[in-house]
């Protein structure tokens, strides 16, 4: 059923991009086809508002880059769109080159400008980004406004095409040309694996980060690259209008490629394209003869997609199917629960499964030697000592506990191992590396993978594509601008999402399984790194007594198996004494001390700190 | 630069920064509050300048500003309240992307409702307190004046409603920790309208008080929205005394920017330099709380 459900959404896809393509190929005669009929219309206004919607179709597309696809919100994507049509322009009128050359240009040019502002922004996060772009936007429209001499100020510049391409079909389909060959660009980066790591940014920065992407390097390479295409298709915009004017770069020109996105649906590639093509249709008809109502109709539409249908035209359906849905079974509150799965993935937990797969490959064990060594590791948060002067060492093969009271500085240590935190001194040794204050990402290429405490994985990914992106991210792949993301480590995934009983559920988005289930994909992330020491904080957080038995024995035979080396922390002392082989005890953020289960049980001072108050009867000490 | 010119400049200046705070310090208020983008609020001030220009001009200027600019301030007030029950109640806690779509959304709606109901022309209306002062050789609108101690009156308003009633002990908690306020007893719902009505009333003021000293158009909207999102980054988004200090640098930096020819077409350009330095070294403003 599902499979038929999937080819058919896969004919439907194709289905959209042909009818497309016919639609803009048979633009020009129908036009023709039309003032032949009614003398009153104009081919010639006609195929000009064409060729303005494939404009709006690339910049929009290439605006969607960053928003639907990294989740980043720019308010200086217009200034390169304005950076391309005045490079056209100023190319062509100022230093008398053929237009076609300052069309090339115009990627360049943006790319420039998009690289070194981008820089800059990158130096905030979250809103505060988007306010940088918004004053790097409003710095550009000021540059050019003013600069009399060379832009032209408040004019702009105007320019006169050459004859070959003057006419209004030519172009028309010269700029058809060249937003495929764009299009078809963006089509290729957004499903090779680069796209994956994209996509992974845009779903949780925190997992991205911690599966091996560079997240700042690819926030930037996604930001320029938007810039290079909002270029061309400046450039393609001065050819057509024949004028670049100042009011292109200002900060409110960014809200067409914007509502253009949300009208054709952000979460699809075309669905931008197809917004251009409904916008300028309704901009000709209703603002034509009602401009000032116009805005208000485009506000209503947008506050209805923003309220009531967050993916745009191309999400109605799914809107009606999920009214359709509730009206049936006469249950309002469908929507909110988790849709399928029932917290069952941890009782199908196969081992022989996970055993089985070549996703978790560990390097031939060398027991006894160190893996990992902190040496008088300290950090401390303003005057709270969280980790003070902890030093300790994990053997390969090792499965080493960390226990100790809320307080004690687990999840801080855990955080200064993977790069979360820096350390105020002190040292971490992995695998002959020092690996010290590294990033988070790079720490995580080095080999170690990990399980947070609070479940931080790609909900709206499904649970294949989070195991597949974790994959392909470790393994360096996600560089790669070309290739098809979802078609590599699929088997490997799959096996993997079987191994944690989550095999049924492999197509389901990962936000809609139970809390249980999540903790399964949690853990299965930081195993399909291939890491050779994962870290797992409070792996259990949670589960029922039950599932932590069935987690807690596949992570235990993984381990053996595979040659993992295990670092993790946990509250449940019947977890930790069945499973560790060393115990490390923190208290207060130092090491109080270390040894075997059996030499921990038996420590009075242990007994005194931490298993005194808690539970000494379960220690039957 | 004599000592006259540097007083004029500096009189300038402070009459920008004046209806420049009364404006962000609304836009800072609700982001602290809520933690909401209002896309809307240049279009409050907007709405609040036609009213002005329309009552006064009807009434007669001198009582009819005033009749305008009491008019003008509830109705932004009221439309805020309306505003914030029917569209920012859904986007609490949302992306900071649904909730700049979201009142950018009401921000087009409004600018629409704004030329049906006034044209697109620009319109101008007396000032309420003609005359004029001459110090040194140069001479002082009174309504300059005027403008400047307004501000003064209600930044002393603000901080005394933020830091010497219940209410402004509730902001001031709700900014720090909503679900624990809402836990003591208090309806952090109703908080919010009237954080937000507060908000849109301080845009209306701006653009009430403004009215006779500019050309109104329907434009102002976004020219004035981009300037008190410098302002409120400079000084700290959320914070009222970051508000004071941003409109001060910017409204001087406008004013003394223009004294020099060379600079003078870039005047507005420096603004964003400073509003970019600020954002890379400080993103939370001179004087505005980290985020969590």
């Amino acid at each position: 059923m599902r499979l038929v459900r999937r080819f058919r959404g896969h004919r439907l896809r194709w289905g959209v991009v042909v009818a497309l393509l016919l639609f803009v190929a048979l633009i020009p005669p129908l036009a023709g086809l039309n003032e032949s009929l009614n003398p009153d219309a104009s081919s010639r206004f006609q195929i000009f508002l064409g060729t303005s919607a494939l404009v709006l179709a690339l910049w929009a597309v290439s605006y969607n880059l960053m928003l639907g696809y990294t989740g980043m919100v720019s308010f200086a994507h217009a200034a390169y769109y304005g950076v391309g049509a005045y490079t056209v322009a100023l190319i062509f009128k100022r230093y008398h080159l053929p237009i076609l050359v300052g069309l090339a240009a115009a990627p360049f040019a943006a790319a420039a400008v998009g690289l070194i502002t981008g820089l800059v922004a990158q130096r905030a996060v979250r809103l505060y980004f988007s306010l940088l772009t918004l004053a790097i936007s409003q710095l550009l429209f000021s540059i050019v406004f003013s600069w009399y001499d060379f832009t032209g100020g408040d004019n702009g510049i105007s320019i006169t095409l050459p004859d070959q391409l003057n006419d209004y079909t030519t172009l028309y389909y010269f700029t058809a040309a060249v937003v495929g060959v764009c299009l078809l660009l963006m089509f290729i980066l957004v499903r090779s694996p680069f796209g994956a790591a994209l996509l992974s940014i845009r779903e949780n920065r925190q997992r991205a980060a911690s599966i091996g992407i560079n997240v700042k390097a690819y926030e930037l390479a996604v930001y320029t690259i938007a810039a290079v295409f909002a270029g061309v298709a400046g450039g393609l915009f001065v050819m057509y209008q024949q004028q670049a004017y100042p009011e292109m770069l200002y900060w409110t020109a960014n809200a067409q490629p914007v509502v253009v996105s949300l009208l054709g649906g952000t979460t699809t590639f075309l669905g931008p394209a197809i917004g251009a093509f409904i916008y300028v249709v309704l901009d000709n008809s209703i603002a034509k003869q009602f401009p000032y109502q116009f805005d208000i109709i485009l506000g209503a539409i947008v506050l209805g997609v923003v309220l009531a249908v967050p993916g745009g035209i191309s999400d109605v359906p799914s809107v009606f199917l999920r009214l359709r849905e509730r009206f049936r079974r006469g249950d309002v509150d469908a929507e909110a629960q988790p849709a399928e799965s029932t917290g069952e993935a941890i009782r199908m937990f196969d081992v022989s499964k996970a055993l089985a797969t070549g996703a978790i490959q560990a390097e031939e064990v060398r027991s006894g030697q160190t893996l990992l060594r902190i040496e008088h590791l300290s950090r401390s948060f303003g005057g709270l000592r969280a980790v003070e002067d902890v030093s300790l060492e994990v053997k390969q093969g090792d499965r080493h506990a960390i226990i100790g009271p809320n307080g004690a500085g687990k999840s801080t240590l855990f955080n200064l191992i993977t790069g979360q935190l820096k350390p105020n001194t002190g040292k971490v040794i992995f695998d002959g590396r020092d690996i010290t204050g590294k990033a988070p990402h790079v720490i995580a290429r080095t080999g170690i993978g990990r399980a947070f405490q609070i479940t931080t994985i790609f909900p709206k990914l499904t649970v294949r594509k989070n195991l597949q992106y974790a994959m392909l991210a470790h393994r360096g792949y996600t560089v790669r601008p070309f290739g098809i993301a979802d078609r590599m480590f699929s088997a490997e995934a799959q096996d993997l999402a079987e191994a944690v009983g989550l095999g049924a559920w492999a197509d389901l988005p990962a936000g809609q399984l139970s809390h249980g289930d999540q903790r399964a994909i949690e853990i299965a992330i930081s195993l399909a790194l291939g890491s050779k020491l994962v870290l797992l904080d409070e792996p259990t957080a949670g589960m029922s007594a039950y599932e932590t038995d069935k987690a807690m024995e596949l992570v235990r035979q993984l381990a053996t198996e595979r040659h993992l080396t295990l670092l993790f922390c946990e509250h449940d002392m019947a977890v930790v004494f069945s499973t560790a082989r060393t115990v490390t005890v923190m208290h207060q953020g130092r090491v109080l001390t270390a040894g075997t289960p059996e030499q921990i049980r038996r420590n009075p001072d242990v007994q005194k700190v931490y298993l005194g108050e808690l539970e000494q009867e379960e220690l039957g000490a | 630069m004599t000592p006259g010119q540097l007083l004029l400049f500096t009189v300038g200046g402070l009459a920008n920064a004046a209806y420049l705070f009364i404006v962000a310090a609304g836009l800072s208020l609700v982001f602290g509050a809520l933690r909401v983008i209002n896309m809307a609020h240049g279009s409050l001030y907007m709405i609040a300048a036609f009213v002005t220009v329309v009552i006064a001009n009807q009434v007669g200027a001198g009582l009819g500003f005033w009749a305008g600019l009491l008019v003008a301030v509830a109705a932004t007030g009221a439309i805020g309240g309306i505003i914030e029950v029917l569209v920012l109640r859904r986007v609490y806690g949302r992306e900071h992307l649904i909730q700049l779509l979201g009142t950018y959304a009401v921000s087009l709606v409004i600018a629409g409702g704004v030329r049906i109901a006034f044209g697109a022309n620009y319109r101008t209306v007396a000032s309420p307190i003609p005359g004029h002062i001459d110090v040194g050789g140069y001479s002082y609108a009174s309504y300059s004046l005027f403008m400047i101690a307004a501000a003064i009156v209600i930044a002393v308003g603000v901080w005394a409603m933020l830091y010497r009633t219940n209410l402004g002990r509730n902001i001031r908690a709700a900014v720090a920790d909503p679900d624990l306020l809402n836990a003591t007893g208090v309806n952090v719902t109703r908080l919010y309208t009237t954080v937000f009505v507060i908000g849109a009333g301080l845009a209306g003021l701006g653009g009430a008080i403004v009215a006779p000293s500019q050309a109104i158009g329907s434009s102002i909207d976004t020219d004035v929205l981009v300037l008190a999102f410098a302002i409120s980054v400079i000084g700290g988004l959320g914070s009222i005394v970051g508000s004071g200090v941003g409109a001060l640098i910017v409204g001087m930096v406008v004013s003394f920017g223009l004294v020099i020819p060379a600079t003078s077409p870039f005047a507005l350009a420096f603004v964003f330099i400073i509003m970019t330095a600020v954002l890379i070294v400080r993103p939370r403003g001179l004087f505005g709380l980290p985020e969590n």
